[in-house]
């Protein structure tokens, strides 16, 4: 096996020109790809990390309370009794977060947007002053009334900076019109699409807002150890809910806004509960993400169609330019499986060292585009879940790039190498050209 | 009897000197009031509702109401631009559901919904409830242009839902109109001003008496300044109704 490997590596640069542009486009190929996978994942984790952090946990237990049929409220009533259960369920969660919920209409001198408001207690969520940067202000003011933290792009919308009163004008879960005078304390650094429509205001200014006591909240967000136990945990909370008497919806993918329309058509009163997930809460982001890795994998195809194409062509080049070697291999006793494998050999050497070069390249173009922090253009940043391009690295895709690359330019030579195999050692040998 | 002696005050009212009023007069001009939009009978107007928002072209819509007050019965039906048509609202008991021929369905929405996302509310085309809704206090007496005005501050009684839970009305001390009312927000935020510069009335054949409509509501959004709705009723018809109209499958048949 070494010898073949040995035949190839020398054919290979024997052919030194032929190999450089060969495994130059199969580096080409990969690198693009690498970097596709990399920007892919950064979407990914940029979009786990940003909705995990602003709108919800990896397991959300919230609802809708309904006074009348005609209305609904994104709401869980007596919150703490839901949380026992909860507790008692899954007694080994990472920490629980309660964050009010709700949709207002956020009116400046000059302007206006309508944007999803998070209640928060800042002082007992550490995690949020992790993950969220002030450009300008303190996120910890949060903890004073009648604040609000808002992000850059919106702070550029409604043309106010940190100091500045915004009025939040909402409807309370009765449909009376309500508001609320809040001061800025942090504009925050842009999140993707999730911060364009978010918004943090303290627990008790949502509670005023809506009119609502403090046994109340929007939703109870449960951050777990291990994201691999969602869909038991899942399950296990809708048995124990159902259980202690809690009507419990249907799992639903869709976030909690564009069901608040269809609770309000459904014909029921009180409170129900809705388990969703984190993935379930943003689907309708994930078109975005899939968009993303559409186009890679059709880039990627394409280019690999093309670049396949090539290896077939210059394998047969190599075949007629070594037709009298075949012959003399075949007439000193090499085997037609044998010199198969030669010329299969060449093809694997050919992308594996074509696919490492190509990976270590997108890698490095990665890291590179990482350290520029390049602003991406507003419109952009829809698909890219951040207002930054952002790359990470997952070996295991990485690798399986490589893999299906390497694959492909290895069987794609089976043809021609068949071809070489089948010579007859006597015309092989006559062969002039 | 009781039309009769309010008029009487109304007129006593105008030449005397200023005096607050007493609960129970306010109380009166505020039924007085709902009486007078009241119609026994069928209603039906053709309404142009013009929405000017700041930074954005004005859109004028053409609409159609259908109202029979007895059953507290409530139609809006779009028929320009054409982009609208078609769309409309039924109120059934206390629910208002919205239809929309594009997508053929039905959503529910709050009584207190703006309509087509203008500053205008389901109340301003439907009958009043002033007096059940609200407890009056008096604010004083002042000239609202050339009119001498009653001020009246109304707050919304305990477990009944309204849009705006404080009001602030101004009546026409000569004829008990009202002319303009201020609607606040629980936090007592001044969210909305309205005008009614012009008030008509119809001889309506059910109620053996007249029916006011104001021609004109000018509406004015105090939160977001620059915007603003006017509402025109270009006409009223108080002929009878189909009995089939106030129902879903007949504000669908109307897109089809």
């Amino acid at each position: 096996m070494s010898q073949l490997f040995l035949i190839a590596y020398n054919n290979l640069l024997q052919h030194r020109k032929r190999t450089f542009l060969l495994g130059g486009a199969i580096a080409g190929v990969t690198a693009l790809l690498v970097f596709l996978l990399c920007l892919s994942s950064g979407v990914h984790s940029t979009m786990f990390e940003s909705a995990t952090t602003l709108m919800t946990g990896h397991i959300n237990v919230a609802g809708f309370y309904k006074v009348t049929s005609g209305q609904s409220a994104p709401l869980v009533t007596d919150y703490k009794k839901v949380l026992e259960v909860v507790r008692k369920t899954l007694p080994d969660i990472d920490f629980v977060t309660s964050r009010g919920r709700g949709w207002a209409k956020l009116v400046s001198e000059t302007s206006s947007v309508q944007s999803a408001i998070g209640g928060i207690d800042i002082k007992t969520e550490p995690e949020f002053l992790k993950v969220i940067h002030a450009n300008t202000g303190k996120v910890e003011d949060l903890a004073e009334p009648n604040t609000i933290l808002i992000f850059e792009s919106q702070a550029k919308k409604l043309n106010v900076k940190v100091g500045d009163s915004i009025v939040l004008s909402v409807l309370t879960p009765r449909g009376t019109n309500n508001t609320v005078d809040v001061r800025v304390v942090a504009v925050a650094q842009d999140m993707g699409i999730l911060s364009s429509f978010n918004v943090f205001i303290p627990e008790a200014a949502l509670e005023q807002l809506h009119q609502l006591n403090s046994d109340s909240t929007g939703a109870i967000q449960l951050h777990l150890k291990d994201l691999k136990r969602i869909p038991q945990d899942m399950a296990d909370l809708r048995k124990a809910l159902t259980a202690a008497g809690y009507a419990v919806m249907e799992q639903e993918s869709r976030p909690f806004w564009e069901k608040i329309d269809a609770a309000k058509r459904e014909d029921w009163t009180g409170q129900k509960i809705d388990l969703t997930t984190w993935e379930d809460e943003l689907t309708f982001i994930r078109w975005a993400v899939t968009a993303v890795d559409g186009l890679t994998y059709i880039l990627t195809m394409v280019l690999l169609i093309i670049i396949s194409v090539g290896i077939m062509n210059s394998m047969w080049i190599a075949i007629r330019e070594r037709t009298r070697e075949i012959g003399t291999l075949r007439a000193i006793g090499m085997q037609r499986t044998r010199v198969l494998a030669l010329f299969m050999t060449e093809a694997f050497t050919l992308g594996i060292l074509g696919t490492a070069a190509g990976a270590v390249i997108g890698m490095i173009f990665a890291i590179l585009m990482n350290a520029a922090h390049i602003k991406v253009p507003e419109g952009a940043n829809v698909f890219l879940m951040s207002s930054h391009l952002h790359f990470s690295f997952e070996a295991l895709r990485i690798l399986g790039g490589m893999f299906v690359i390497t694959a492909c330019s290895t069987l794609i030579s089976i043809i021609p190498s068949i071809h070489a195999a089948r010579m007859k050692p006597i015309t092989a040998m006559q062969h002039i050209g | 009897m009781k039309a009769l002696l309010l008029l009487t005050l109304l007129t006593v009212n105008a030449f005397a000197i200023a005096e607050p009023l007493t609960k129970d007069k306010m109380v009166d001009i505020l039924k007085e009031i709902d009486k007078r939009v009241k119609s026994p009978g069928d209603y039906k107007a053709l309404v142009y509702l013009e929405e000017k928002e700041k930074d954005k072209a004005d859109v004028v819509r053409e609409l159609v109401v259908y109202r029979r007050d007895v059953d507290e019965k409530l139609t809006l039906l779009f028929t320009k631009p054409k982009s609208d048509a078609g769309q409309g609202y039924l109120r059934v008991d206390k629910n208002l559901w919205f239809y929309d021929p594009a997508v053929g369905k039905w959503e529910r929405r709050t009584e207190r919904e703006r309509i087509a996302g203008t500053d205008s509310r389901r109340e301003d085309f439907d009958q009043s409830h002033l007096a059940t809704d609200y407890d009056p206090t008096f604010v004083g007496e002042e000239k609202l242009g050339n009119f001498n005005v009653w001020v009246m501050k109304l707050k919304v009684k305990a477990n009944v839902d309204v849009a705006y839970p404080i009001v602030k009305m101004w009546v026409d001390k000569s004829n008990g109109t009202q002319l303009k009312r201020q609607d606040f927000a629980l936090s007592e935020k001044l969210m909305r001003t309205v005008y009614n510069p012009k008030w008509e009335k119809l001889y309506s054949e059910s109620k053996k008496g007249d029916l006011w409509f104001p021609k004109e509501i000018r509406i004015y959004d105090e939160i977001e300044k620059g915007n603003s709705t006017m509402v025109v009723i270009k006409s009223v018809d108080l002929h009878p109704l189909p009995e089939n109209m106030f129902t879903k499958a007949w504000l669908e048949s109307k897109s089809r």
